[in-house]
């Protein structure tokens, strides 16, 4: 078992922190240009998947309850409902893990969008505003947009560890 | 220098049972949360008392937003403003536009209401049509209407609106008739006056009114006094307003007045009328 260093696992802490109050800095600012303020990403999904699937941060399940609650906090709609997405993503990536080998970029990718899948899924359905006819461009741009800031935290992420 | 090992079991690569339990744990708790939370409200009252907080955070967040968006206000280009200024111009004249409209519809809904309980009231049976064109021909006054015999309109009827007696039809065609307004020189109307029961004839004096060449200057008449149908001839209904004298003028003969009416019915171009049905 590679074991990592306090030095390691201090700077993957710092960098979930420094990276969650960019989260809530962006969260409460539009994308520049788009007049519809629903259509952004979900920074807080999109942190979350790379710290969980690359096992960061030394991140459990009691951790991501309180950093769940703390998003609720902030962004929330509901005390409890971003706990709960985050338990479910880490849940469904233990699942995921212990039936499949998940080596390739692409696989981690494929896993990571079906990740995101589920959270926008738990998201609507534990919506205060929930409605079955939401409208579904508005979610598949929302999906979008967080495969792509997923994307680039990932790129992001892996180089601030590897140096 | 080297490292420090960690003394916390790490999780990277970690094939280790799945904490079930703690998951349930967590799994129930955040049910419950959000559960207590839809019906007591809670985070609500969180967020109001970490508002201390975040507030002045947010603020800070979309300061340069609102400044951006303050600013691009304050120097609102002038050719924004004429622009603006010529597009409410061209809205206020298709407005003032629909506004005429208006007017004219509700004159012509008016006349027709009027029409209606004018019918009701003598229970005059009759078509109802539109004056379409004046003319002039063999030097009498012709309104052309626009309905002929087709829709039942006969020659010699007589015609009215809600203001009173109009004229007489004169000639059909199919689709056209042509009405002699009661103006016309030569025209003439059985009448009475409101206040008595003395019968006379009016005469249209081709200038915009009627006129009694000789009435008995023994029969009390004034200024305003109004003449009406008398129904004598069996073409025009009793009652209909005719119009009121505007002048009394002495003749050579000191027996008779000379009498000056105005109608009461003016029609014009596109004014309704009904053509009343002759009695058999």
């Amino acid at each position: 078992m590679i074991k990592k260093t306090i030095i390691e696992q201090k700077k993957e802490k710092n960098l979930l922190i420094v990276l969650s109050l960019i989260a809530i800095f962006l969260s409460y600012i539009g994308i520049p240009g788009i007049e519809n303020s629903v259509i952004m990403p979900n920074y807080f999904i999109a942190l979350i998947i790379p710290f969980i699937l690359m096992k960061l941060g030394n991140l459990n399940l009691y951790k991501l309850v309180i950093i769940g609650l703390v998003v609720d906090v902030f962004v929330g709609q509901l005390l409890g409902q971003y706990a709960f997405i985050f338990i479910s993503i880490y849940l469904a990536d233990y699942i995921v893990n212990r039936a499949l080998v998940i080596k390739s970029g692409k696989q981690v990718f494929t896993l990571s969008f079906f990740l995101i899948l589920i959270s926008f899924f738990i998201l609507w359905i534990s919506s205060l505003s929930y409605s079955i006819f939401t409208p579904p461009k508005i979610i598949l741009f929302q999906i979008i947009l967080t495969a792509i800031t997923y994307s680039i935290l990932n790129v992001f992420i892996n180089r601030s560890i590897s140096r | 220098m080297a490292q420090k090992e960690s003394k916390v079991k790490l999780k990277l690569f970690n094939r280790a049972e799945f904490p079930l339990f703690s998951f349930f744990i967590l799994f129930i708790l955040c049910l419950v949360l959000m559960g207590v939370d839809y019906r007591y409200q809670i985070l609500p009252k969180i967020k109001s008392e970490f508002s201390i907080i975040t507030a002045p955070i947010i603020y800070l967040i979309n300061l340069p937003k609102n400044i951006l968006n303050e600013s691009k206000d304050s120097f609102i280009t002038k050719a924004i403003l004429k622009e603006k200024i010529k597009n409410l111009e061209q809205t206020n004249y298709s407005l003032s536009i629909q506004i005429q409209e208006n007017v004219l519809i509700k004159s012509e809904n008016k006349i027709l209401r009027d029409t209606l309980r004018i019918k009701k009231k003598f229970k005059i049976k009759g078509a109802t049509a539109e004056i379409i064109l004046p003319d002039v021909k063999n030097g009498f006054k012709i309104l052309t209407v626009s309905k002929g015999f087709k829709d039942n309109i006969k020659t010699g009827s007589a015609v009215i609106n809600n203001e009173g007696l109009v004229g007489q039809i004169i000639n059909t065609s199919k689709t056209y008739s042509e009405l002699r307004p009661i103006t016309s020189e030569a025209y003439a109307v059985p009448a009475i006056m409101n206040n008595s029961k003395e019968n006379v004839i009016l005469f249209g004096n081709g200038n915009g009114g009627l006129e009694i060449p000789l009435f008995p200057a023994n029969i009390s008449i004034q200024i305003n006094d109004t003449f009406i149908t008398s129904g004598v001839d069996d073409l025009y209904p009793k009652g209909i307003k005719i119009g009121r004298v505007t002048e009394i003028k002495p003749t050579n003969s000191p027996k008779f007045n000379f009498i000056v009416i105005t109608p009461f019915s003016q029609p014009t171009t596109f004014s309704q009328i009904t053509v009343v049905n002759k009695r058999k």
